[in-house]
């Protein structure tokens, strides 16, 4: 009777805040569309790596990004522009669909999630991704935390778990400010449930029609002091054809 | 200490653990936020030109005489590609290697024109016409790539004993191509014509004899089946020869691995036969590649691969041959030129390690084992990167018995020291 009664009474209390709060799956969503923008596009990424607070490396690339169908998730290429050893060289990602094409050797190389081209960061993290697609969204609290600028935000936790085959990491908890559907912040987890990284999302500024986040501090989940700052600058509105995502493409692709 | 005082001891740790961690991560977090970003690059036209110089110390010890070698090499590596106007593109690139002392057989300084076509593709579609000299390379597989077939005399000087390396050095055919893409596909017609009869040794000549000495065509269809899956199928026909069917394939089989394969059958003269200049029949034979590539979440990545060659000697073959003074060197060299295996089966197992202890410090390491002979080719590399500057330990060991595929090689162990200046 007592648990019964502990039930009601914990239904009663969070009634009025499950009507108030739109559906988990609704605020993933508004946070993916300030994320990503809903048309082709190509932007420039700096990636900065630190470790113990002190830059170690700095890489540039210029990513292009486009959704491939109706509803479906992003594909990105990925040009190498600095350091120059590595300029030209090309990635391409398009769901588990990942290859990396060196010129000067003319070698397509498929890859696998787990081979990483860019440091510290993974493949992943470059590529333009559409959590909404991918994973099944249920709101878990509404709470404050610190944003990315320090600031104390009131927001959405939401845990999300895979919902399609191969996606990268089984699960996420994500923070989406209740306000404006901002992303705030994120958790990446292994299967094993160990905290891969955690991720923040601050320096929202005006490109292609809406506020973005313009820097991602990625914060290793296994060692806090390695801290990669990924910058998106110069968004661009492309027409980027969709047979520019495959392998046989990538011999072919001239930057404009 | 008591089994609930222990337990009780224990309860307090993991308690104090989960208290102070959530702080400590906490605390790094906020560590992290205060850091910035390096100034982003300003935005400008991608350069039309890229060139680097490297120059390579080393000494050989030798097999057959009593002192080691001296081995040096300075070389300038270039590429040019820009877009002339709407829909047109021209691509030129070049390599120029100077060597102390001089290759067997060959100038001093060696100029590879590697690449110099112009590209038209009709602006709207998804379709390109390009002519000129084309580096065009199939084949997924490290060690031997059995439908790369515009392979065979490509390599106009040996600069590194790395298969990744060498085809950084080879030369184009002189082709038109067409190639039409669509989503998950594409299909491609080359046609390459005979230029000249016989390659050249003269340092600055464009050696059109050591890639266009017959006519030959090859038509490709590249097929993703789904995102784990995608194969090229290809049909090769040269002159004077009946077709060769070809098949690659590339699969992703988990989060950290990869397979590959390519297969290939025709029919042509034994290797032997065409190393020695012997008239000899066709025979129909296969050639296949395969492998599997596992990567680690410390960056390592190890690759292992089979390598089939019918047309290649079996191991009685070859300890026939080596009882003919001097007929082992005609056929690995030939074997060498075509980019052959030269056994009937061998093995290859290549290593990758990025940040090897030190960020920078790449470790690459390969070792290619003929199962015949039971000779091995065993090479090391060490490569520290800075931001303009690689400096590079590149060690070769060839062992076996002195009658075996890499026993036999003059060189019995090459160090080399490289710099790679990136301006």
């Amino acid at each position: 009777m007592k648990i019964l009664i502990h039930l009601l009474l914990t239904f009663w209390l969070a009634l009025p805040a499950a009507i108030a709060a739109p559906l988990a799956s609704e605020i993933l969503a508004a946070s993916d569309a300030i994320r990503n923008p809903g048309k082709p596009f190509s932007v420039t990424v700096t990636l900065t790596e630190f470790q113990a607070g002190k830059q170690v490396d700095t890489s540039t690339l210029t990513s292009y990004s486009r959704v491939q169908r109706q509803g479906g998730d992003f594909a990105s290429l990925i040009r190498f522009v600095l350091p120059l050893r590595d300029a030209g060289k090309l990635m391409l990602k398009n769901g588990n669909d990942m290859w990396f094409y060196d010129p000067a050797s003319k070698a397509t190389i498929r890859l696998s999630p787990q081979q990483r081209l860019l440091g510290q960061a993974s493949n992943g993290d470059v590529a333009t991704v559409n959590f909404a697609r991918d994973y099944a969204a249920a709101l878990a609290a509404t709470e404050e935390i610190k944003d990315g600028e320090r600031r104390t935000r009131m927001a959405y936790k939401l845990v999300l778990t895979a919902s399609t085959e191969g996606v990268t990491y089984p699960g996420i908890e994500m923070w989406v400010d209740a306000e404006n559907s901002r992303p705030l912040k994120a958790r990446f987890f292994a299967e094993s449930s160990r905290l891969l990284k955690t991720v923040y999302y601050r320096r929202f500024q005006s490109q292609l029609g809406a506020e973005r986040p313009t820097e991602t501090v990625i914060i290793d989940g296994l060692n806090p002091q390695s801290v990669t700052i990924m910058r998106f600058s110069d968004y661009v509105a492309r027409d980027i054809p969709p047979t520019w995502m495959q392998r046989d493409f990538l011999p072919r692709f001239q930057p404009e | 200490m008591n089994t609930s005082t222990h337990a009780v001891v224990c309860s307090c740790f993991y308690a104090l653990s989960l208290t102070v961690t959530p702080a400590l991560a906490a605390d790094d977090e906020m560590d992290a936020l205060s850091l910035e970003s390096a100034p982003e690059v300003e935005p400008t036209a991608p350069r039309n030109i890229k060139w680097f110089a490297e120059g390579a110390w080393g000494s050989a010890s030798q097999r057959y005489l009593p002192d080691s070698r001296n081995i040096g090499r300075a070389s300038i590596d270039f590429s040019y590609a820009s877009r002339l106007a709407p829909g047109w593109r021209a691509v030129v690139s070049d390599r120029l290697d100077y060597f102390e002392p001089a290759l067997a057989g060959s100038d001093a300084a060696v100029n590879s024109l590697r690449e110099a076509y112009l590209s038209w593709q009709p602006q709207g579609t998804d379709s390109v016409l390009e002519l000129g000299r084309i580096n065009l390379r199939y084949g997924p597989s490290y060690g031997y790539n059995p439908t790369d077939f515009f392979r065979d005399g490509s390599l106009r000087v040996l600069t590194t004993a790395d298969p990744f390396a060498l085809r950084e050095n080879r030369l184009g055919t002189v082709m038109l191509r067409a190639q039409k893409l669509w989503s998950g596909g594409s299909f491609s017609l080359a046609y390459a014509p005979k230029l000249e009869d016989q390659s050249s040794t003269h340092g600055w000549n464009l050696d059109l004899g050591a890639t266009n000495n017959r006519n030959r065509a090859l038509a490709v269809l590249g097929t993703e089946f789904s995102p784990k899956l995608s194969s090229q199928v290809l049909v090769y026909q040269e002159s004077g020869q009946s077709a060769t069917l070809g098949f690659n394939m590339t699969a992703l089989l988990s989060d950290a691995a990869t397979a590959h394969m390519e297969f290939t059958r025709g029919s042509e003269p034994d290797l032997q036969s065409r190393a020695l200049g012997v008239a000899a029949p066709a025979f129909t034979r296969n050639r296949f590649s395969g492998g599997v590539t596992y990567t680690t979440t410390s960056k390592l990545s190890l690759t292992a691969e089979y390598h089939y060659n019918g047309f290649a000697l079996d191991q009685a073959g070859w300890t026939t041959l080596s009882a003919t003074p001097g007929a082992p060197f005609i056929y690995l060299g030939e074997a060498l030129r075509l980019q052959e295996i030269a056994p009937r089966q061998a093995y290859l197992l290549y290593l990758t390690q990025k940040d090897l202890g030190y960020k920078d410090l790449n470790l690459t390491a390969y070792l290619r084992l003929n199962p015949g002979d039971d000779s091995r080719l065993a090479w090391l590399e060490l490569r520290r990167h800075w931001t303009n500057f690689d400096l590079s330990l590149q060690l070769q060991q060839n062992i076996g018995s002195a009658s075996s595929e890499f026993g036999i090689l003059p060189d019995r162990r090459v160090v080399q020291v490289l710099g790679t200046y990136y301006p």
